[in-house]
């Protein structure tokens, strides 16, 4: 399925938020999820369902002042 | 002397140095200039991962396991809406409910918009965050920001990375003067000499990151940072004598030897 994580459409094999994080190596960082606008918490992961075209943000926190 | 302590959003702060973590040449020197500085509170900011990098480049990695307050920013913001949604973001990571506002409209300034900056404080006030606007140094714009629940309000000393000072010395005193709520001053800091006078001035504290993280000897600099705090919070506390137009001699006239 197409989804656009981080601005970028990408094509690839996901059910859940959960299939997305293994998807890119991420279980053992400290990511935050919002998929179409809505911060999805860690728990919510494999049971939130992607859809096509689901705008989905991975952040995590990095040097600033 | 008392132990010199103070509070944001009910919690008790010892130092009054805010470390950003940006820019530092390395994760060990930052390391190392975190510890000499002191600082209780790290700043951070919120980006995407880099999706195509496998490397964990989470500034947390290299912090944690010590007893830091995060305060993350909204820096990329240029609205209110924006701001709130990265502040929403950040408290989400379950680290920290505490949110630096920062809302620049100008690229090449930085310079925070005041009135987007009050409008995200007041929402982010009424979501329970603990919030620290990073605000233009106009002594009604921090009143306001201070009425609309702000934990602690923090005027930039100048554009934020420029090092050039505090541009309006007058400004600032005027707002410390008026405030009920901590001030920091936040962004445009250079030198030992900046820091000294914003403590003279009487702020509570100060938040840098590029004159410490881009000096020569970031380590040195930090410890020079914290000792230029502590020496200009003293002398606030211990009051300085006024300026006078003429000398007055140290030893008196009375018993000169020569008359």
């Amino acid at each position: 399925m197409q989804l656009i994580v981080n601005g970028e459409t990408l094509e690839m094999e996901a059910r859940t938020i959960q299939d997305v994080i293994l998807h890119f190596g991420l279980e053992e960082r400290p990511v935050v999820v919002e998929a179409d606008g809505e911060i999805i918490a860690k728990e919510q992961w494999p049971f939130m369902e992607v859809r096509p075209m689901m705008k989905i943000e991975l952040v995590h926190f990095v040097g600033g002042g | 002397m008392n132990k010199d302590v103070w509070q944001i959003g009910g919690h008790e702060l010892t130092s009054r140095f805010f470390i950003g973590t940006g820019l530092f040449p390395s994760p060990y020197v930052q390391k190392e200039a975190i510890r000499e500085s002191g600082a209780e509170v790290l700043t951070f900011a919120i980006r995407r991962i880099n999706l195509a990098s496998t490397e964990d480049d989470s500034i947390l990695q290299h912090v944690e396991g010590e007893a830091f307050r995060y305060l993350p920013n909204t820096s990329g913001a240029s609205t209110a809406e924006e701001a709130v949604r990265i502040a929403r973001l950040a408290r989400a990571s379950g680290l920290s409910d505490w949110i630096k506002v920062e809302i620049s409209a100008n690229e090449r300034t930085l310079l925070p918009d005041p009135l987007e900056t009050l409008k995200a404080t007041e929402i982010l006030v009424k979501e329970g965050f603990i919030v620290l606007p990073y605000t233009s140094d106009d002594p009604i714009l921090c009143k306001r920001l201070e009425e609309a629940g702000a934990a602690a309000v923090m005027p930039g000393a100048a554009p934020i990375g420029t090092g050039l000072g505090i541009l309006n010395p007058y400004n600032i005193g005027l707002i410390v003067e008026e405030a009920k709520v901590p001030i920091i001053v936040d962004a445009g800091l250079g030198s030992v000499s900046d820091v000294a006078q914003a403590m003279e001035l009487g702020v509570s504290g100060v938040l840098m990151n590029t004159p410490v993280a881009k000096a020569k000897d970031p380590v040195g600099m930090a410890r020079a940072m914290r000792l230029a705090i502590e020496a200009g919070r003293l002398s606030y506390l211990s009051g300085r004598i006024s300026k006078k137009r003429y000398a007055s001699a140290s030893s008196g006239h009375e018993q000169f030897i020569v008359k």
